[in-house]
């Protein structure tokens, strides 16, 4: 590695302290992590964050990861900001009797949580901590561990965090700060590809259908769309699967809503003199186009899944309206995935039962593609087709063979109960 | 006879090993069965690949943060790449890469996409920056 003095990044008192051990081995191995991802970067000095959200599940863990948690564990690691957790691989639920996920993962997933809870993380268990946890304010520094997360808190409160994955989270919150490169800087921020959205956007699916559109032929973390012509304010749920969607196929970490989000008063604003490096117009047709290009394998068992991100009180009403009445058909399975938090709203908001009694498994503190065992879930099952309305879900569970759909949210619903894929 | 590649920024050791050359952008949780170490994903240019040992050379990445525990359990679990040679990364690949001690490049000055073939011997020097055909 090249010496020190190629690299700018400079240390405070207090990091000095922490690299020299003074504050306790977990803390000083987090900072010299950090700090080789700082110079990596080119970063020239840290910045305090108010609040991390880490990533820290079995299912992506492994053995290697656990071991790694309980060593931390036993360094005494505590988070010195507020931080909470990303969502599970395990149902500990019984209702849901077709997943059979291993009991030696499900007793290692619970010591999991119980280690994250002696260091201070409050386990929310939830990739849509930005709805119901916390939501940083213009300019503040924190460090999100799920991208959906991040492109949310970046995009829609103005918030500044890069993608913080496994350990860098979780560093981030033992020292209370992050290395200030990406998103962090201003630079960073400024818009580079022009969207001219012409689509009417009828759905959560639509926007997720944008985010493909726009995310797919531009995978590049630092590009940055700026969407402008969006007739209607769009809601926080159709931001959300905008975000998830463009994190997914793009990899990226931030967008603009001209006249929407707080950093695009003005197009001139969103770009801050940064050339446009593509320029994009995305009409009903080319949203039409997403969902035609989705083909149904002909098969008898097949699964609808509403998660990816966890659903939000509101998306939990409209699927009740939508199921109210009605029954999942023979030879398909419907799965809902949210939080605790929203779980328990929608179970005494009467929810849960009618989504119940239609057939329906609700499934808590967990995301449906992160689930542990899912290529053997999906086997043990004979499911083919995956429908979903979350152009996340689709794009992200590719690696266990499902043939993915996106649809509507009501055609998801209507699939789910007539078994007629379409 | 050898050619060297230059890389616009690098992290890690040295290391020599067999290129597996990528055509499209990278997630090890959307791409990889991350038990058997093979590319599964459907359609993908390398599936049914193994990348043990490999020096993956790839364009891009897709989303992901599972990229950040996933390099060090593939490594506990003796599956993992050698090292991750990207066109453009996000800080995910850094931070898994970090954590697992795996040498990780972004950037080239000419195109490592087009020069490298999937069974060339390659090696990378991140002190120098540098990465070498055989």
């Amino acid at each position: 590695m090249a010496a020190p003095d190629t690299h700018p990044l400079r240390l405070d008192d207090e990091e000095s302290a922490m690299l020299r051990g003074e504050h306790g081995e977990a803390v000083r191995r987090a900072l010299a992590f950090q700090v080789e991802v700082g110079r990596f970067f080119g970063a020239e000095r840290f910045v305090p964050i108010t609040n991390a959200h880490v990533m820290g599940d079995i299912e992506v863990m492994g053995d290697g990861g656990f071991g790694f948690l309980q060593s931390m564990a036993l360094q005494d690691a505590k988070c010195r900001v507020p931080t909470d957790s990303n969502a599970r691989c395990m149902h500990f639920d019984d209702e849901a009797d077709c997943l059979h996920q291993d009991e030696g993962e499900v007793a290692k997933e619970r010591q999991v949580v119980s280690m994250l809870r002696d260091m201070r993380v409050a386990t929310t268990d939830t990739c849509i901590n930005y709805q119901t946890v916390y939501q940083p304010k213009l300019g503040e520094h924190v460090a999100w561990g799920d991208t959906g997360t991040v492109i949310y808190a970046n995009s829609v409160f103005g918030a500044r965090t890069n993608y913080e994955g496994g350990f860098s989270s979780f560093a981030a919150a033992l020292t209370g700060r992050t290395p200030a490169y990406g998103f962090h800087l201003d630079a960073a921020r400024r818009g580079s590809i022009a969207v001219r959205l012409e689509a009417a956007m009828r759905d959560v699916a639509d926007w997720g259908a944008l985010g493909k559109i726009v995310g797919h032929p531009h995978q590049d973390y630092f590009a940055v769309p700026v969407f402008e012509g969006v007739r209607d304010m769009p809601l926080s749920d159709d931001l959300k699967h905008l975000g998830a969607s463009l994190a997914s196929y793009g990899s990226h970490a931030m967008y603009h809503v001209v006249g929407v989000t707080p950093e695009a008063p003005s197009a001139a604003a969103a770009f801050g003199g940064r050339e446009a490096t593509a320029r994009m117009t995305v009409t009903d047709a080319d949203i039409e186009a997403v969902y035609r290009a989705y083909r149904f394998v002909p098969a008898e068992k097949n699964v609808v899944v509403f998660s990816g991100p966890q659903l939000s009180i509101f998306e939990m009403q409209r699927l009740t309206e939508l199921f109210q009445g009605r029954k999942v058909a023979s030879g398909m399975h419907c799965f809902i995935t949210t939080n605790h938090a929203i779980h328990a709203d929608a179970e005494r908001l009467g929810y849960l039962k009618a989504l119940h009694d239609a057939g329906v498994t609700v499934l808590q503190g967990v995301c449906f593609y992160i689930l542990q065992r899912l290529t053997e879930i999906r086997v043990e099952n004979g499911w083919t087709n995956l429908v979903s309305n979350s152009g996340k879900l689709v794009n992200t569970i590719t690696a266990h063979r499902f043939n993915t759909v996106l649809r509507r949210t009501a055609d998801c619903v209507e699939i789910a109960c007539t078994g007629r894929l379409q | 006879m050898s050619h060297a590649i230059q890389v616009r920024r690098a992290w890690g050791p040295v290391v020599e090993g067999e290129a597996l050359v990528m055509k499209e952008g990278f997630s090890p949780r959307y791409d990889l069965n991350r038990v058997t170490g093979v590319i599964t994903r459907i359609g993908h240019s390398c599936e049914g690949l193994s990348v043990k040992d490999k020096v993956l050379v790839i364009p891009t990445t897709k989303g992901g943060v599972a990229g950040g525990w996933a390099f060090f359990d593939l490594l506990k679990k003796g599956i993992a790449p050698k090292a991750l040679v990207f066109g453009k990364l996000n800080p995910v690949m850094v931070q898994g890469a970090v954590l697992a001690g795996m040498p990780i490049t972004e950037g080239w000055e000419e195109e490592a996409l087009v020069l490298v073939k999937t069974g060339d011997r390659v090696r990378v020097d991140p002190a120098a920056k540098m990465l070498t055909v055989a």
